[in-house]
C-alpha cells in the first residue's frame, strides 16, 4: 500500500552542519575565515599574492586552495613561506565542509590570524556550500562583462564585499561600470565594492583597509 | 554543476527516511528550490536519476516545486514577492530587507510502498 511520509529538511543539512561547527572552532582560535568565490581566471591567486605580500607580516596568514586537479595555484603562493593546503575536488565544482574539516587539522590554528580559501572557479555552485567562513568575497573581473551581478544574485546577496579585478584592463573591454554598479545596487545596495588591479596594485589599499578592520 | 551534489545528498535524505519507514520502493518525491538557488529542474532530474540508479528509488518520480523570492521590509514590514534582479521593496522603496523565501533546498515528502 502506497504511504506518503513527510520529510520537510534541508537537502543540505549535513553540510550546514559541519559548517557550523568549522565556523566553531575557527571563532574559539580566533581566526578570520574568507571564501573567495569568483570565475576561473577571475584573479583570486593573483589577489591572495598581493594580499600576503602586503599582510603576512602583520597577520599570520593560512591559505586553503581549491583546486579541481592541480596544485599550480599553491605553487604560486609558496613563496611567501605560509601554511597552504591544497583541496583537489577531482572534478567537483565547489568545496564543501566537510572537506575543510578534514584540511583543518593542518593548520596549527593558535598561530593563525585569517585563513584564506579559494574557492574552485565558478559563480553557481560555491555560493551553495557553506564553509564555515565568517564571510563570502565575490571577485570578478571586467574581462568577464558586466552582467556578473544580475546574472548571479544569490551570490551577490550572499557575499560580504566585491572586488572588481583588472580594471586596468577597462580600455580594452566593453565592460560598462555604470551599468555594473547599477546592477549591483539592485541586487545589493549596501554592500561594498572595491574596483583595483591586482596585476598592477592599483585600488587595493581600499581592500586591505577593509580586510584589517575585519580581523578586529 | 551543484545539482549534482545536491542530487547526492538527497539521495541520502530519501533513502534514510524510506528506511525508516520500512519502504521497499520510492515511487514520488517532493522538492522545494528557491528561485536563487538556480537548479536547473531538467538537470537536477537527471543527476539525481543518476544518483539513485540501483536503489529502492530508482525511477521515483521527481516532483520540483520552484518558489519565488519574497522579502520582508524591516522599514514598512510588508512581506513581497519580488524579481530576483530588484533587491527593494516594491510598498517604500527602501532597500533595508531580509529574503524570507526564495533560498530554500529542502526535500518535502516522499511516497511509496
Amino acid at each position: 500500500m502506497s504511504m506518503e511520509i513527510k520529510i520537510m529538511k534541508n537537502i543540505l543539512d549535513r553540510n550546514q552542519n559541519k559548517a557550523d561547527e568549522v565556523r566553531k572552532s575557527l571563532a574559539e582560535k580566533n581566526v578570520l575565515m574568507v571564501n573567495i568565490i569568483s570565475s576561473p581566471g577571475a584573479g583570486k591567486t593573483t589577489l591572495l599574492e598581493q594580499t600576503c605580500r602586503e599582510l603576512s607580516g602583520e597577520y599570520r596568514i593560512g591559505i586553503i586552495e581549491g583546486d579541481i586537479t592541480t596544485d599550480r595555484d599553491a605553487r604560486r603562493l609558496q613563496k611567501y613561506d605560509i601554511p597552504i593546503v591544497v583541496i583537489n575536488t577531482e572534478g567537483g565544482c565547489h568545496l564543501d565542509s566537510h572537506s575543510i574539516s578534514k584540511v583543518l587539522g593542518s593548520f596549527d590554528l593558535d598561530n593563525l590570524d585569517i585563513l584564506f580559501v579559494e574557492n574552485v572557479g565558478n559563480l553557481v555552485c560555491p555560493s551553495q556550500f557553506e564553509l564555515g567562513e565568517n564571510f563570502k568575497l565575490a571577485l570578478v573581473s571586467t574581462a568577464e562583462g558586466d552582467d556578473k551581478p544580475a546574472k548571479y544574485p544569490m551570490l551577490f546577496r550572499e557575499a560580504r564585499a566585491v572586488m572588481l579585478n583588472k580594471i586596468d584592463l577597462l580600455p580594452y573591454t566593453n565592460f560598462n561600470l555604470d551599468a555594473f554598479r547599477s546592477d549591483l545596487a539592485n541586487i545589493n545596495p549596501r554592500i561594498p565594492l572595491f574596483p583595483a588591479s591586482c596585476t598592477t596594485g592599483d585600488g587595493l589599499a581600499e581592500w586591505f583597509r577593509w580586510i584589517r578592520i575585519q580581523t578586529i | 554543476m551543484h545539482e549534482i551534489s545536491i542530487a547526492e545528498n538527497l539521495k541520502e535524505l530519501v533513502l534514510e527516511a524510506a528506511e525508516k519507514a520500512h519502504l521497499s520502493r520510492v515511487s514520488r518525491i517532493t522538492v522545494c528550490f528557491g528561485q536563487m538557488v538556480q537548479i536547473v529542474p531538467d538537470i537536477f532530474r537527471f543527476a539525481f536519476s543518476e544518483c539513485v540508479r540501483d536503489t529502492m528509488a530508482m525511477g521515483a518520480e521527481l516532483d520540483i516545486e520552484i518558489i519565488p523570492v519574497k522579502i520582508k521590509c524591516r522599514n514598512c514590514m510588508e512581506e513581497l514577492t519580488i524579481q530576483s534582479d530588484l533587491f527593494m521593496c516594491g510598498n517604500c522603496e527602501s532597500d533595508d530587507i531580509e529574503i524570507i523565501e526564495g533560498k530554500e533546498l529542502f526535500v518535502k515528502s516522499i511516497e511509496g510502498e
